[in-house]
């Protein structure tokens, strides 16, 4: 169950004002509205409901039922796995660069407000992804998984609905208009991700990972992704 | 029917300053050709072959290679491997690789051709020690695209972890599903019915060594992508030749081992295309 102050933590945690530099990524979004592969409303409801169902988002979750399980059982030593698995299954050097850099801000944040176990301060090889910083952030706030995985996705949504707005540029209703468009996948996503096997653990990216690595040398940027 | 069940085992060994085979064994329908020495004696070439045809449903291939300390080998296969569709069963092959310190191992088996329908999946896993390496590229042709075929029914999974010592560096599990929007959504094949992926992994490789990948690929057609990896550089392509995908990623391989050894000279294995 949600407890009102579980939902309050929730909110804070998946706000666009939360502090963790989050609007300075589009993932391989802005090289495709460079590239005018990606022009509208439309276009960019494709690309996010794809990735939602089989591509990075849909890891992602699943890795996050995972991290999740693993921190409520006190597992320390999994949710570091995980994050070097997580890690190591970055699509280019700028997606691993944006995912460090958004996890360790987050669990600065979460040592501040929260009492951060020891153990979880720090990511180990690798610093933190932000998906697993945010399901610690969960744990420690009692959010329930299924939850804390609507709470994520929808905030990843809206970050990237937010980028595609400045870029192609939309208006701001549309980009609303997006954001429920895209809610059945959101859910479908995280009712997915409890089912799948870790045999199962795979995604489609070869987009992604293009688009991303291309952005490296994009000549003009205005995001770091 | 059941199909078969292929194994296959190497393993080299360094021996002042040479590569020797110490083990070679492979049953139907895998087969070892003579391990051959076109660039001196400290890298032994091992060609692989499938006597078969191809694979069908229900084939399980497993194939484990080992490099002991301060060897050197490169694997390749004798012609495109094809994955039939109409057994409706999958095809399993399994690769487990050691690579022990000072050793390095190049794995580059010409291209894989999915027909329509085909189940496929395949999982390469290499363990590297600290001082390690590893040069690898996937090759992959949806459908037989020269016949009118589409990639629209069966299934594509590829699984590619590099772990070195017990840390994973790059894990990247791929699959592609035979539907309509798969062969064509942007995030995906996007109409293309080749995909390409390179690796080098277990050494840092420079942002000079990435740019001059780059260089490379500006002379090819298709779309084309490169970027740092944990401690290794992974270049992808997708597009429609073979031919222009095998000249990146033949001239990427030879950069990326001269940068491992200045020693290294150009080379091209005799069973490949010209």
């Amino acid at each position: 169950m949600l407890t009102d102050s579980a939902l309050l933590t929730l909110l804070q945690w998946v706000s666009p004002a939360l502090p963790i530099g989050g609007f300075n990524y589009s993932e391989g979004l802005e090289t495709l509205i460079a590239q005018g592969k990606i022009t509208s409303a439309a276009t960019v409801q494709d690309w996010l409901s794809f990735e939602l169902t089989f591509g990075s988002a849909h890891l992602e979750t699943a890795v996050m039922v995972r991290v999740y399980g693993a921190i409520a059982k006190a597992d320390f030593d999994a949710v570091h796995q995980w994050n070097a698995w997580l890690s190591a299954a970055r699509e280019s050097a700028e997606l691993r660069a944006q995912n460090w850099q958004m996890g360790t801000a987050l669990i600065n944040l979460v040592a501040v407000l929260d009492r951060l176990p020891p153990e979880l301060q720090t990511g180990q090889p690798y610093p933190w992804n932000v998906s697993v910083a945010f399901c610690i952030a969960a744990t420690l706030a009692d959010i329930p998984l299924e939850t804390a995985l609507l709470g994520y996705l929808h905030s990843w949504v809206t970050t990237l609905i937010n980028a595609a707005v400045k870029l192609i540029p939309l208006g701001q209703t549309a980009g609303q208009v997006l954001l429920r468009q895209l809610q059945p996948h959101i859910q479908q996503t995280v009712q997915q991700s409890l089912k799948v096997t870790d045999d199962n653990l795979e995604s489609s990216t070869l987009g992604l990972a293009l688009a991303s690595m291309q952005h490296e040398t994009l000549y003009c940027r205005l995001f770091r992704s | 029917m059941a199909g078969w069940l292929g194994e296959l085992e190497l393993a080299y060994a360094g021996r002042q300053g040479q590569t020797i085979p110490v083990r070679a064994y492979a049953s139907a329908p895998l087969k070892l050709q003579r391990s051959f020495y076109p660039e001196g004696r400290r890298i032994c070439h091992s060609v692989i072959l499938h006597t078969a045809g191809g694979y069908v449903g229900g084939d399980r291939l497993h194939q484990k290679i080992t490099l002991q300390p301060q060897c050197r080998a490169l694997l390749t296969t004798a012609a495109a491997a094809k994955v039939y569709g109409r057994a409706q069963i999958p095809v399993e092959q399994t690769i487990h690789c050691h690579v022990a310190d000072d050793a390095v191992l190049e794995w580059l088996p010409q291209e894989t051709i999915v027909f329509e329908g085909a189940q496929f999946h395949q999982c390469l896993r290499i363990d590297l020690d600290p001082q390690a390496q590893v040069g690898l590229w996937e090759m992959t042709r949806f459908g037989r695209t020269a016949r009118g075929e589409a990639f629209s029914c069966g299934y594509w999974r590829s699984h590619t972890e590099v772990w070195q010592g017990g840390v994973p560096l790059w894990i990247d599990r791929q699959r592609i599903e035979g539907t309509t929007r798969m062969l064509t959504a942007m995030n995906a094949l996007q109409g293309s019915p080749l995909m390409g992926t390179l690796a080098w992994v277990g050494r840092e490789v420079s942002s000079e060594q990435i740019q001059r990948l780059r260089d490379l690929a500006m002379q090819i057609q298709g779309e084309m992508g490169v970027s740092a990896l944990i401690r290794g550089v992974v270049c992808r392509y997708r597009g429609h030749s073979m031919g222009e995908l095998r000249r990146w990623f033949v001239a990427a391989w030879q950069l990326l081992r001269q940068g491992q050894d200045s020693h290294l000279t150009a080379c091209y294995p005799r069973v490949w295309p010209r």
